[in-house]
């Protein structure tokens, strides 16, 4: 479903992503893995368009690369930024409302989020800006969810959550992929990335270093002594 | 002192009014615009131009009202382009002075196309009692309208889905991108909004004294600072503010003397940035 | 880029040690250019009307000088330069006729006042972040409310209609040339600090500043002194410039200061001329007074240039017209010589 070749991006004319390629099919979900500043978040933030890119970006089909950032999630893409990026004044509703955009929002999918985010419900009047941290995560992919996406980015959906809330944001996301949502995940926990992907990639120094199913990587003894705390 | 405070609210009602398209487009993008008034003042001369030709006065207001938002959309579709292409302080500095270049322009064609060109629409009927105060129809007109546009305003922003997605775009343009609404279009549609606005706070001025082509400057002083008091962004604060600091005005007229009042509401706005930069209501964008 | 990349790339930013590229080379500009402007008086010391031109331009000039440090130098949007030279002007007018001080007393009194003016003004913006915008906004509430305050205190400042000023009268500045002098001997020595300052630490300080804020703080400049230094240095420029106005004209009005005369000018001047550069500002004022002549006829069409010209240099030309001039004709220089070096560097300043 989304087809990334040879994806070279940065900021203030210096690349920090260079010849990165990867492929998701449908259904699939795909873990990216790296280490702090190895270039998950740019890959990310140039698929969605909110970076310009060089390479070649497909979305179901069709050349996306030089599209601006509304225009790839109206297409059905996705993204779950690492800062969020909420609207700290509006209610948990009105955010979840707003993910639906331009279209209307629909009764089933926010009774789905509520489903799969318990606190949200609770909180549905509250201030986006008020919540804790791990609370904003949930709505961050809430409100990704609303627009009825056929794939989600999401770039370490588990920053600040405690471990226990980790889980079940993973648990969260595999029962979207139960519902045949397409996930790509960029993490730095990667034990959480691996048991829920089908396959990954190792991003490093802006580049893929390594690829294969999760089962491969968690077996590769570099990723085990890098990532996974094996000496 | 009631008649006063009652003349205050009038006032205070345009003073919000004008205050809210500028904070608008400020929120949106950072854009100082210091052309508003000028704008409000392009809307009111057409409207007067309309009048002399001999069209009813109800479809010149409308026709200059729809001039001033086509002027505003004009320039977000040319000028505003490239500051809207830089980030931060680089956009900021770059709107602020373009819009102040644009602002002598619009006035300057103006006084020189139509140096006498005055809008001043006489209301008719005696002056209204309200709680013990006779208030000219040509101010509580004023008010009504501007408390209707208000009105309109907070049901657009609460109520529809393109409301929301102007707020969105002000309190985080990015996440706004994310859910699929187009900054762009966003700023068309409230540039147009902010020009229609002001010239309609130069209508309703018209019904109470009148506006010629020079007074764009103070307009667009009066908007800074109702914006500026409000909180930069906010279109609640910008409405609290103009109420307040119409009061003010009046009071510190009526008691003092006028140029203390210029004075005293310049004070506001400074006292504001320095003490408390987010305003009455502001979400502290800066 | 992480900071320290960035603070590196500042430090190696036009270092330029004091006593790099020859001294003469730095300063002949200045030389030339007043001795060029020091022959004007010849062709037009007859008329009185000119000679009010030439010394506009010349004020006009110490003015944008003045407001190239507090804005080229440091990026404080000051939107009350004619506020501030009003300080000096209504000061000094004040303290000699009405305080009886002498002139020699009376004027660098004035230019103090407008000095600490303009310096709290800067204090006030950077020790509460105020970013181009409120200090836009709070400078320019000053200048308007200066402006109301002249207005409205008719007991000292007679208000609308003016103030006549007797001290300096008999003194030079009461002649018809040689004020003229007076303040292209000013607008000199404004240069020479300028100069100075540009190849001095100061000046190195204020450049890596401008370009980086938080790389220059890495650096270990102190932004928040040197913001306040620009604004002490730049409102004192100012503030001499337009007391000594005051006195050789003789005769002083809220107009005189106001921001739509004063404000205006020195922006159009400056962003012509190029924000940052030395003798920018001059270029800017010689043309703009110029132009001002051409258009003395009608006040809407001043208006209307006025605004198209800034719109098209802020958009177009955010060097300014003399720099792009001078970089282009420096291009071609190269290119002539046969150089293959077009690296293009900044133009000389």
């Amino acid at each position: 479903m989304l087809e990334v070749t040879e994806l070279c991006a940065g900021y203030l004319g210096h690349d920090v992503v260079h010849d990165v390629g990867f492929r998701v099919g449908d259904g699939e979900v795909v873990a990216i893995i790296g280490s702090n500043g190895a270039g998950k978040t740019t890959v990310f933030r140039a698929v969605a368009g909110l970076l310009r890119g060089r390479g070649t970006v497909t979305f179901g089909g069709e050349a996306i690369g030089g599209c601006k950032a509304h225009e790839v999630a109206r297409r059905g893409l996705a993204f779950v930024p690492a800062d969020r990026h909420l609207f700290p004044q509006m209610s948990v509703g009105e955010n979840l409302d707003l993910g639906a955009y331009p279209m209307r929002p629909d009764r089933d999918r926010r009774q789905l989020v509520f489903d799969l985010f318990p606190r949200l419900a609770e909180r549905e009047r509250q201030a986006a800006g008020t919540m804790s941290g791990g609370e904003q995560q949930m709505l961050t992919v809430g409100r990704a969810l609303m627009s009825h996406p056929r794939l989600v980015m999401l770039d370490e959906p588990t920053t600040g959550l405690a471990p226990k809330l980790a889980a079940e944001a993973y648990a969260a996301l595999g029962r979207l992929r139960d519902h045949g949502l397409t996930i790509v995940v960029a993490e730095q926990q990667v034990p959480l990335a691996l048991g829920l992907a089908d396959r990954g990639y190792v991003l490093e120094d802006g580049r893929v270093q390594l690829a294969g199913t999760s089962a491969e990587l968690a077996g590769n003894p570099d990723v085990q002594r890098a990532y996974l705390g094996v000496a | 002192m009631r008649a006063v405070v009652f003349d205050g609210i009038v006032l205070g009602l345009q003073f919000g009014l004008l205050g809210v398209g500028l904070t608008l487009v400020y929120g949106l993008g950072g854009v100082l615009n210091l052309a508003h008034g000028q704008i409000a003042v392009l809307g009111a001369i057409v409207t007067a131009l309309r009048i002399d030709a001999g069209t009813p006065t109800v479809l010149a207001v409308l026709i200059g009202l729809a001039a001033a938002g086509a002027v505003a959309l004009l320039l977000d579709v040319t000028l505003l382009v490239p500051v809207f292409r830089r980030t931060g302080e680089s956009r900021v500095l770059l709107g602020l002075l373009l819009m102040l270049g644009v602002g002598f322009i619009i006035e300057g064609v103006l006084g020189w196309r139509y140096p006498i060109e005055a809008l001043s629409l006489r209301i008719g009927g005696g002056p209204i009692d309200v709680l013990g105060v006779a208030m000219r129809s040509g101010a509580l007109l004023a008010s009504a309208i501007a408390l209707g546009a208000a009105a309109g305003l907070v049901v657009f922003f609460r109520f529809t889905a393109f409301g929301k997605a102007v707020r969105s775009v002000i309190q985080d343009e990015t996440g706004a991108q994310l859910c699929g609404v187009s900054p762009a279009t966003v700023r068309a549609v409230v540039l147009t909004l902010s020009g229609v606005l002001a010239a309609l706070v130069a209508v309703t001025r018209s019904m109470t004294g009148p506006v010629n082509v020079h007074a764009g400057v103070d307009l667009t002083i009066l908007a800074l600072i109702v914006a500026v008091v409000g909180g930069l962004g906010s279109v609640a604060g910008a409405f609290a503010a103009g109420v307040l600091l119409g009061i003010v005005n009046t009071i510190s007229a009526h008691f003092i003397g006028s140029y203390i009042t210029t004075i005293v509401l310049l004070g506001a706005a400074a006292v504001t940035i320095v003490a408390r930069p987010a305003g009455l209501l502001g979400k502290g964008r800066e | 880029m992480d900071g320290a990349r960035r603070a590196s790339r500042i430090r190696h930013t036009g270092l330029r040690g004091p006593g790099t590229p020859g001294l003469a080379r730095a300063y002949a500009p200045i030389v030339i250019a007043g001795a060029l402007a020091a022959l004007l008086p010849l062709r037009y010391g007859d008329s009185r009307t000119m000679m009010g031109v030439i010394v506009g331009g010349a004020l006009f000039a110490a003015y944008a000088i003045g407001f190239n440090v507090i804005f080229g130098s440091t990026g404080q949007l000051f939107l009350c330069v004619g506020a501030l030279a009003g300080v000096g002007g209504y000061s000094s007018a004040l303290l000699s006729d009405r305080a009886g001080l002498p002139l020699l007393v009376a004027i660098p009194l004035a230019c103090l006042i407008a000095a600490g003016v303009g310096g709290l003004l800067s204090w006030i913006a950077v020790s509460r972040s105020l970013g181009v915008i409120f200090t836009g906004i709070v400078t320019l509430a000053f200048s308007l409310a200066f402006h109301n305050l002249l207005l409205g205190r008719r007991d000292l400042t007679r208000g609308e209609t003016g103030l006549t000023i007797d001290a300096g009268e008999d003194t030079i500045l009461g002649d018809l040339v040689p004020p003229y002098y007076v303040l292209l001997g000013v607008v000199v020595i404004y240069l020479v600090v300028y100069r100075g300052l540009q190849r001095s630490r100061t000046g190195w300080a204020f450049r890596a500043l401008r370009d980086d804020e938080v790389a220059a703080e890495l650096t270990g400049v102190d932004v928040k002194r040197y913001r306040v230094l620009a604004g002490l240095a730049g409102s004192a420029m100012i503030g001499l410039a337009g007391a000594l106005y005051a006195h050789s004209e003789g005769f002083i009005s809220p107009t005189t200061y106001e921001f739509g005369h004063v404000d205006v000018s020195v922006l159009v001047m400056l962003a012509f001329g190029g924000l940052g550069s030395l003798l920018g500002p001059v270029i800017g004022a010689g043309v703009f007074t110029i132009l001002d002549e051409w258009l003395v006829w009608s006040n809407e069409y001043r208006l209307m240039i006025y605004g198209a010209v800034v719109v098209a240099l802020f958009l177009g030309l955010p060097r300014g017209v003399a720099p792009t001039v001078v970089s282009l004709v420096k291009r071609r220089r190269e290119r002539d010589r046969g150089e293959s070096n077009v690296s293009g560097k900044r133009a000389s300043r």
